[in-house]
């Protein structure tokens, strides 16, 4: 009873920790849209006080006792309960589940391989609607991936986006459909409220040296598009000047 | 394509760390809220605000959301508290099933995503006719044992009903009182979470298996994108505060009743809630909760995408 109860505060007390650093070094960021940023630190807050509230409680010799100190008039009925209660192994277990998964297996974000077998679309019906007219607000150089698709998007002809400029970051992705060697996508995912509803979104890259370029690597892409035949579809594609090796950005994802 | 098992691993376990940060913090707030209920709310105060007509009482608790504003994870230990406190069973299916959607949050989030106009109206009047129908539907059946488990009728405390809160006259004092609202949460949080954790772990495996794009290529049919989007919902088990930008991301390609089919069903009923409910109901009552639901909101969307023109 008595270890399980010390099971209990230790591991609230552990997830609190384990949020918080996640909180502290920005892991955070794989999992959920930036917007939910402020609730995470409610829930942070939240798992270190209930479990620095057990673990003292223990410390003085058992909240049983100690809550007889304060309300011994109004609780006697929860007296005889609070000496019963202590999570059994089960549920001590799966809440450790959580905890265990994000200690040992290391932390990366959605890549590749959560893409689905029928690849990353060009067409994008998935993030249509989204603020449709933010684009336009947006310089063409300062546009990423996801604003690069919602314009595609909007367009009714897409030769117009022939010639223009664009400076991309997102990861190196390939699929069956990719059969120049010289031609790869940069894409990134977009989640709306955590990595659950993530969806691939992707600008078609051509350069020449691309087939050095790994599966999920991050790189800097400048260039200017260019309309050609892709899939059997007219396509803009992103003719590259550059292509630079870069880090995982800060946030990996992108909110619409 | 090969996928080697590392790749696979740490994409399951990022998108099951993602599902159980984002509800987690939701959840600790209800049982943070339901912990204050507990030390602070007594019976008599539930007795005194509910009325007494089940009809009256079942319309009050569709609207309680906006006393309480939790999500789907939030409302049940909520619930689950206001069942200790004598709220009758019809009344709380009416505002678990009712808050995700009516309250606060949530109408200004799918006021957000799709402004004033069908969506949201058809939104709420939906969900809000939904939980009614279901609430009214429970209060025919007038033995609560035979609907809720025994641990959630009879008052945690003691553990058995003789021993319920009922005996407790005076509110507790503000500072010991908030400090025993953080340990019943901590406890309520094992309780609840491990039904949380189970959801997100099925969620996973689910979002895993079954490929997303195979279900999009129903999206414009009138009759299989409400049934994609029932089934959208359940798997994606998407938090309700949120899942108006998700289905804001759908809106250009499935029709409208689908739409809400997703918007009314999801925050009812999904893989997550399902398993937390089972925390709080008899196995039966559970399977009413998601069949009625289902059945009404799918109904509801075909019927809207074959007459009505958005």
């Amino acid at each position: 009873m008595r270890t399980r109860q010390w099971i209990q505060s230790v591991l609230l007390l552990f997830l609190g920790l384990y949020m918080l650093d996640n909180m502290l070094t920005g892991r955070i960021w794989l999992y959920i849209n930036e917007r939910f940023g402020w609730l995470s630190w409610i829930g942070t807050g939240i798992l270190l006080a209930i479990g620095v509230i057990g673990v003292l409680d223990l410390l003085r010799g058992g909240r049983e006792e100690h809550d007889h100190e304060h309300h011994e008039h109004a609780h006697a009925h929860e007296h005889g309960h609070d000496h019963g209660t202590a999570p059994s192994w089960p549920k001590l277990a799966l809440v450790g589940l959580p905890l265990v998964m994000g200690i040992l297996i290391p932390a990366r974000p959605l890549g590749a391989s959560a893409i689905g077998s029928s690849g990353v679309s060009t067409h994008f019906s998935a993030i249509q609607g989204t603020g449709s007219s933010t684009q336009l607000a947006v310089a063409p150089t300062e546009r990423n991936v996801l604003d690069w698709v919602r314009a595609f998007n909007g367009s009714n002809n897409v030769q117009e986006f022939s010639g223009q400029q664009a400076d991309l970051i997102g990861f190196v992705y390939r699929d069956i459909r990719f059969k120049d060697a010289s031609q790869f996508m940069v894409a990134r995912f977009t989640i709306s409220c955590c990595v659950a509803d993530a969806t691939a979104l992707g600008v078609i890259v051509q350069w020449p040296d691309a087939p050095r370029l790994a599966q999920d690597s991050w790189v800097h892409v400048r260039g200017k598009f260019q309309v050609q035949n892709f899939d059997s579809q007219q396509t803009p594609i992103l003719v590259a000047e550059t292509v630079e090796p870069t880090s995982q950005p800060e946030h990996p994802y992108l909110y619409p | 394509m090969v996928m080697d098992a590392g790749a696979v691993l740490s994409t399951f376990s990022t998108r099951f760390l993602g599902i159980f940060i984002e509800a987690v913090s939701f959840l600790l707030l209800g049982t943070i809220i339901s912990g204050l209920i507990e030390v602070f709310v007594s019976n008599d105060d539930i007795a005194r605000i509910m009325p007494r007509n089940p009809i009256a009482a079942t319309i009050a608790g569709s609207m309680l959301g906006f006393v309480f504003p939790v999500c789907e994870c939030g409302v049940v230990p909520v619930t689950r508290r206001l069942f200790q406190k004598g709220l009758p069973v019809s009344v709380g299916i009416t505002f678990l099933l009712a808050a995700p959607v009516m309250n606060p949050i949530v109408m200004a989030s799918t006021y957000a995503a799709f402004g004033w106009g069908p969506v949201l109206i058809g939104r709420y009047v939906i969900s809000w006719v939904m939980a009614i129908i279901v609430g009214l539907l429970f209060s025919l059946q007038n033995r609560p044992q035979r609907i809720v488990k025994p641990d959630a009728l009879a008052a945690i405390a003691g553990g058995s009903s003789s021993a319920a809160p009922a005996i407790r006259m005076t509110r507790a004092p503000l500072l010991p009182g908030l400090k025993r609202a953080l340990q019943l949460a901590g406890e309520e949080f094992f309780e609840m979470g491990r039904f949380l954790i189970i959801g997100a772990f099925l969620a996973t495996v689910m979002q895993t298996l079954v490929p997303q794009d195979a279900l999009k290529a129903l999206a414009t049919n009138p009759v299989n994108s409400v049934l994609v989007m029932a089934a959208l919902a359940f798997v994606l088990s998407v938090c309700s505060t949120v899942d108006a930008f998700l289905a804001l991301s759908f809106a250009r390609a499935f029709t409208t009743g689908s739409i809400l089919t997703f918007l009314t069903f999801g925050p009812m009923v999904d893989i997550k809630s399902t398993m937390m409910y089972l925390g709080v109901f008899k196995r039966r009552t559970v399977l009413y909760m998601v069949i009625l639901p289902l059945l009404i909101s799918v109904l509801v969307g075909i019927w809207l995408n074959l007459n009505v023109r958005f």
